[in-house]
């Protein structure tokens, strides 16, 4: 056995961090979220995990893992690179919104709040990281053929597609009852999730543990840890967005 | 001649109804599926909707021309065409926030613009300088038409007397000191116009200018851009309009020659965004201009622009300046082929992926830049925009004064 092998699972840590943040005020702390490249194993869970959580609907998705391909044959390796929003400090998306629907909130948190949002998707084409997506209004069991009897048919898998998530931890009116169809839609990491004291989705599913989060504010927290490692780095810094994601190389 | 006319005019008038019909498949579809209805993505997010927004938008630049031309820089040849071009621009700014409209998630939360309006955003400044354009050009037509319609409600035998007494708000004389007031007050709006229109047409500019991360769009040239081009489209619509309506065939040539100017000026502008953009050497951006000169779309770009829409006016607006015919055939080329300007200005940047690796992950088609090309339900509502615009010029042009009432204006300039 290695060594390096961690005392105990971080997960368990990041549990710990979020416990001790969620005792301080709201307005305290500040997300933020590492993502170890060097660990991650390019398995699309953290993807998958984000889809189920918030039940995304086709051609909606709030973290790809892109896919690097780095070096010259024989020396050729691949990288994979999960992107979540990476909740900007100085998010561009912002502060084009005419309606002010996109906003940053206590924590630094980039959210949307889909009542307000008129859908003119000015925030798509001015992320920088093409971390948002518009809600078309598709369904996955579009053109599901309906048997009664025979198959689980259209009508009984609509019945889960239809109920929608507690994102923003609101209840929101069944699927095709207006937003969020029509909506730019964004992670948010896990804001719901968050305030019942679970860590997000794709933090919890990632199996090589190459996702932490946690309060960026708190020195005793594993993130604070990580954002100092001379490996970190974000994406397209040059922009000047400073988003609250980093990565490790 | 006049029963040609009256024949194009019901042919035309048809044409706009077949429009209308068959345009309201798209309106419905629309109006049902909403934006799931189009081949819209979250990569290429704007689209069609959006070029032909930027095409009426160009259009409304006609009679801001001519206005600034007749009343701030006093070129008296042009008066004659200011109602035709304030109703116009009118027609245009009306077709341009429809189809805007349908480009909307969420149309009817627009009242948002008044409850939580972001001072920092673009299409704010877009919406309050399109309001401001549209009150502008409403007062402008108003005075412009208003001598002629009190005439027309009290003329014995005419038509339709209530509606332009409604239009007077009952109004029943005009003296001398009216229109003096009348003109004073058209002479003082287009004064206003000026500073505003320049600012409505860099804002839409704007919108595009200011992201940092679409290389083709960034920087200071596109609103002067923006300003130019529509300029030189909604000049060559008027110009078009002039010689159709038989108004003046001197002003057809005149308008021409500033047509001429302002088409070689856009053309510079459009070499130099190239010159610099591939010389720049930054990858997402040569791809961009890669698409425009040489991706899947090369002919709208060549043929339809550089060669019809350019070169062909270009040689008819110096070659045969003298002759009208030649003139409004080239301002017809002009403003028919300046979509394809507006489509290459909205679709080449969004059309290449922002971040390495994207094209590979989470398939989707709407997760896609290549794929994208305008779905018959987004043809046929910008069908339906263009109809609806069509008749009610020709509505306007048959029912209002708009052409007797520039008769004479030029000396009150």
């Amino acid at each position: 056995m290695s060594v390096n092998l961690p005392a105990e699972d971080p997960l368990i840590r990041m549990q710990r961090d979020l416990k001790r943040a969620k005792a301080k005020n709201l307005k305290d702390i500040k997300w933020g979220m590492v993502i170890d490249i060097a660990k991650c194993v390019g398995c699309h869970a953290c993807t998958i995990g984000c889809v189920a959580e918030n039940k995304l609907p086709p051609g909606v998705v709030y973290r790809v893992v892109l896919e690097e391909e780095t070096g010259t044959y024989p020396s050729v390796g691949r990288r994979f690179v999960p992107r979540p929003c990476v909740h900007c400090q100085n998010p561009p998306c912002v502060k084009v919104c005419p309606v002010k629907a996109t906003y940053k909130n206590e924590q630094g948190v980039v959210v949307v709040d889909y009542n307000r949002c008129i859908g003119c998707r000015y925030c798509l084409v001015a992320c920088p990281y093409a971390a948002r997506t518009s809600d078309f209004g598709e369904w996955y069991t579009d053109k599901t053929p309906e048997v009664p009897g025979k198959l689980v048919s259209r009508k009984a898998a609509s019945g889960y597609e239809i109920r929608p998530a507690a994102e923003y931890g609101k209840k929101w009116p069944d699927r095709g009852q207006g937003s969020p169809i029509g909506n730019a839609r964004k992670c948010h990491f896990c804001l719901h999730r968050l305030a019942v004291g679970m860590l997000p989705a794709c933090v919890t599913t990632c199996v090589g543990r190459a996702t932490f989060f946690g309060d960026r504010t708190d020195p005793e927290s594993l993130v604070y840890e990580q954002i100092g490692s001379p490996r970190v780095y974000r994406l397209k810094e040059e922009l000047g967005t400073q988003p609250s994601v980093y990565y490790l190389k | 001649m006049s029963n040609n006319k009256e024949y194009l005019f019901r042919i035309l008038v048809a044409l706009s109804v077949a429009g209308l019909v068959v345009g309201s498949w798209g309106v419905i579809e629309v109006m049902r599926w909403g934006k799931n209805a189009t081949a819209l993505g979250s990569y290429v997010t704007w689209g069609m909707w959006v070029a032909v927004y930027l095409f009426f938008l160009g259009l409304t630049a006609g009679a801001f021309l001519i206005t600034i031309l007749t009343y701030v820089f006093r070129v008296k040849i042009f008066a004659a065409v200011g109602p035709l071009s304030a109703f116009t621009v009118l027609v245009a700014l009306t077709c341009e926030v429809m189809i805007i409209s349908f480009d909307l998630g969420h149309f009817f939360r627009a009242y948002r613009f008044l409850l939580t309006p972001s001072f920092t955003s673009m299409i704010t400044w877009m919406v309050i300088f399109t309001n401001a354009m549209l009150v502008i050009y409403i007062l402008e037509c108003y005075f412009l038409l208003r001598e002629n319609l009190i005439l027309w409600s009290k003329e014995e035998g005419r038509s339709g007397r209530g509606f332009y007494r409604f239009l007077t708000f009952g109004k029943r004389d005009y003296s001398e000191v009216d229109r003096v007031a009348d003109h004073r007050r058209v002479h003082t709006i287009s004064l206003i116009s000026l500073p505003i229109g320049l600012i409505f047409y860099g804002v839409n500019g704007a919108i595009f200018a200011i992201l940092l991360n679409r290389p083709l769009w960034n920087g200071a040239l596109t609103p002067l851009i923006f300003i130019v081009t529509a300029l030189l489209s909604g000049g060559a619509l008027i110009t078009f309009l002039t010689y159709v309506f038989r108004i003046d065939d001197k002003l057809v040539h005149y308008l021409g020659q500033v047509i001429r100017f302002l088409l070689v000026v856009f053309l510079i502008l459009e070499l130099l965004q190239f010159f610099v953009g591939y010389m720049t050497g930054v990858v997402a951006q040569i791809t961009s201009l890669n698409i425009i000169a040489f991706g899947p779309y090369w002919w709208v770009f060549w043929f339809f622009h550089v060669f019809l829409g350019s070169l062909i006016p270009l040689y008819l607006l110096a070659r045969h300046r003298a002759n009208p015919t030649a003139v409004a055939w080239a301002c017809f080329l002009i403003v028919i082929t300046f979509i394809a300007v507006r489509l290459n200005t909205v679709i080449p940047d969004q059309a290449v992926y922002k971040l390495e690796g994207l094209e590979a992950t989470f398939y989707h088609a709407r997760l896609r830049t290549d794929e994208y090309f305008p779905n018959l339900t987004e043809w046929l509502v910008s069908l339906w925009v263009f109809s609806l615009g069509m008749l009610a010029f020709l509505v306007g042009s048959r029912w209002l004064p708009l052409i007797v009432a520039g008769k004479g204006e030029a000396e009150h300039v």
